[in-house]
């Protein structure tokens, strides 16, 4: 068994291996060191970091009251569904948010004329605005867990020395969002710094483009493959350093089941409630909107006559593209982690830690990074428009690997700790192992294998650099639309896609929680 | 006959050293003060501790490098015995020979009271219940060697009155050499052939 588990970690990390011999210029291709002393280069590198450290931090500074309100306030009207509607904003695919929000906020947006003449979507603006949109949920959710970790005894002591609301706030409250909030900054901004659909679509000209982007036009506009080369050897050195920087910080837990089961807290006056309801309704507002903005664009078509085999083909080719790598991560994690329990039940540190670092070790490099490493090392060797798809669902089994591994971990680890000892002691074989494993890990499974679906749904940057046109995505399809201003299709498509991905929440949220409640 | 001379195991980088001899078919119980080592040496012989000197014999055989599922050893510990998400009949399953008669789980399942529990989860038994169920699958196991760490802990007196009875038949007609960590000197009177009492080290 361990076998199967080091031989999953090895084509892992083959993969990495060979998109890195593509980054270091197999087969004659170098690097353009003239670029680095280009304007665009420099203007390309700061847009990227000013974009994405702006979004991190307006998604964290907003969603603090956010999550004060749902927090001091447990009985706001639909609060379950406020924060499934949270989950689903943060993990549902981009193309989705950008044409609600073309539709709510641009040339011709619903609420366009009372922005005023000079509003434009277009550049840092809507960037900014996608960003947060899609960040802010998820910094609510991290703020509240961890303010839900204050122990009843420190409210009960805060009351008994008579604290006001500033002393709580310096004492309690923010020392115990303070320790998770650098963290939550680095991987928002990480997240935003590698960030693409959002730019490539409301991204303007050289001065709104990031390093993802630039990539893409590079490789797919200009075919100027040194120039593709260094720009993603930059994105990588920037991504990979706060990827390993993030890391010694540890993680932000986000998906844990919101608990109401708190005793004791302070209970907010009548006009701090008033406020947290405001706050509350704004923001579930300001998350519906765009959502909603897709309705009048579906009732401009008519749907009797619409081609719905447009869209049927990309739904299924994006269906099975994220049932098979879903599927795929699921078992490689599995087999991956193999090793790792193996070499902690042995008290073996020093390898656990090995093991452990390589199977999330796909985090380090960015999706677009390993695609063009993968992309320029492959040109010369295969037919890629006709190869390219195997690549999309390879790529992208292998990129949400360690988000399987990190879901699963947990689990698996806690069964071998409670009954690692019984099972040897038993002397179960294989067949009888899984059967003893598998109804202990199936919830586990199940709610891991709705978020690979998730992921592999939305991606966009995978399938930019190897997708064909005979096996369109959704996502991509959508971008299409939208690029070529045919919001009704737009429209339509991003609510398929919206109302898989709600389905797929339903399904992780419903495990999960059954899983919590185990 | 399990022959342990100069065994030697490291916890929290303190060496404990254990001497002994049981036959084969003969009851032993160990006694001794919290922390003295006792579990230590259950952990040794079933593959959960590793000696780092002496001996550990099996008919003559040295267990030392055999793995915990190698070693002729059926153990029933302090805690953890019952897979908490499988029912008590899955639970029971693990681990017993195929060749096991029905008759012989059924008699065991009534004398110890157990036999209305098959469908439940452990979630739904008393810390009692669970024990009884773990007890009975530990000591029907075709493993000669028999561990068992504090088995009657957290029995009501006439659980335990069953318990006892039933664990002394059992191991006796299937020539099981039994080892039982006990505080109870009235378990040792009831199923042991004899006791030591182990020692703090020096």
């Amino acid at each position: 068994m361990v076998a199967a588990g080091l031989l999953a970690l090895a084509f892992s990390l083959a993969v990495t291996v060979l998109a890195f011999c593509g980054l270091i210029g197999f087969d004659n291709a170098r690097l353009d060191t003239r670029l680095l002393s280009d304007g665009y280069f420099h203007s390309v590198v700061w847009f990227s970091i000013k974009q994405a450290g702006l979004s991190a931090l307006l998604a964290l500074i907003l969603a603090w009251p956010v999550a004060r309100a749902l927090y001091y306030s447990p009985g706001l009207w639909l609060r379950q569904s406020f924060l499934s509607l949270c989950v689903l904003s943060f993990v549902m695919p981009t193309l989705i948010l950008i044409t609600g929000l073309v539709a709510l906020l641009g040339r011709q947006g619903l609420i366009s004329p009372w922005l005023g003449p000079d509003w434009n979507l277009y550049g840092l603006p809507g960037i900014l605005i996608a960003h947060v949109y899609l960040n802010l949920p998820f910094a609510v959710r991290v703020q509240l867990l961890q303010l839900q970790h204050i122990p009843d005894s420190s409210w009960k002591l805060a009351a008994q020395l008579k604290l006001g609301a500033w002393q709580r706030l310096r004492l309690i409250e923010w020392p115990a969002l303070r320790a998770g909030m650098l963290p939550l900054f680095g991987f928002v901004f990480v997240l935003c710094f590698n960030s693409f659909a959002v730019v490539l679509a409301l991204g303007g000209g050289p001065r709104a483009t990031t390093l993802e982007v630039a990539i893409y036009q590079s490789l797919k506009y200009d075919f100027n493959i040194p120039e593709a080369l260094t720009l993603a050897w930059t994105q990588l050195l920037i991504a990979g350093s706060l990827f390993l920087l993030l890391n010694r910080l540890g993680g932000s837990q986000w998906l844990g089941v919101d608990s109401t089961r708190q005793h004791w807290k302070p209970r907010p006056g009548a006009a701090m409630q008033r406020l947290h309801r405001l706050v509350y309704a704004s923001t579930a507002l300001a998350l519906l909107l765009p959502l909603l903005a897709l309705v009048p664009g579906i009732l401009q078509v008519d749907l009797a006559r619409f081609d719905w085999r447009a869209i049927a083909g990309p739904a299924l080719t994006s269906l099975l593209i994220a049932a098979i790598a879903g599927t795929g991560a699921l078992l490689l994690a599995y087999a991956m982690l193999l090793p790792l329990r193996f070499a902690r039940t042995e008290g073996r540190t020093t390898l656990a830690l090995l093991f452990d670092w390589l199977s999330t070790q796909a985090l380090v490099a960015p999706a677009m990074v390993v695609s063009v490493g993968l992309y320029i090392l492959l040109l010369p060797q295969l037919d890629l428009d006709y190869w390219g798809m195997l690549f999309v669902v390879l790529l992208n089994m292998l990129l949400i690997v360690p988000y399987a591994v990190q879901q699963l971990r947990p689990r698996l680890l806690q069964f071998d700790r409670q009954y690692e000892r019984l099972v040897r002691s038993l002397k179960l074989g294989l067949r009888a192992r899984l059967r003893v494993e598998w109804p202990y890990m199936r919830r586990a499974c199940i709610t891991s294998f709705a978020l690979m679906l998730l992921l592999a749904m939305g991606d966009v940057a995978i399938f930019s650099i190897f997708g064909t046109s005979n096996w369109t995505t959704l996502p991509w399809l959508i971008y299409g639309y939208a690029g070529t201003y045919r919001m009704g299709e737009a429209s339509v498509a991003s609510l398929l896609l919206l109302l898989i991905c709600a389905l797929m929440v339903w399904l992780f949220q419903h495990f999960e929680k059954g899983q919590q409640d185990a | 006959m399990l022959d342990i001379e100069d065994l030697q195991v490291l916890r929290d980088r303190q060496p404990l050293r254990y001497s002994l001899q049981v036959h084969r078919g003969e009851i032993l119980a160990i006694q001794g003060r919290s922390g003295v080592g006792k579990t230590t040496l259950l952990d040794c012989i079933a593959g959960f501790a590793t000696a780092t000197a002496g001996r550990l014999d099996w008919q003559g055989h040295s267990l030392l490098g055999l793995s915990a599922a190698q070693r002729p050893v059926s153990m029933l510990f302090q805690d953890h015995n019952l897979f908490e998400h499988l029912s008590v009949a899955d639970n029971l399953q693990l681990g017993l020979s195929v060749t096991l008669p029905q008759d012989r789980l059924q008699e065991a399942l009534d004398s110890l009271e157990v036999a209305g529990l098959l469908t439940r989860r452990p979630t739904e038994l008393s810390g009692g219940q669970r024990q009884r169920i773990a007890l009975i699958r530990t000591l029907l196991r075709p493993e000669p060697i028999v561990l068992l760490d504090e088995p009657f802990a957290e029995l009501d007196p006439h659980s335990r009155q069953c318990a006892t009875d039933w664990t002394r038949r059992t191991a006796k007609a299937a020539q099981k050499t039994l080892l039982m960590v006990t505080h109870q000197d009235e378990d040792v009177q009831q199923v042991a052939d004899r006791a030591i009492v182990l020692q703090r080290p020096a």
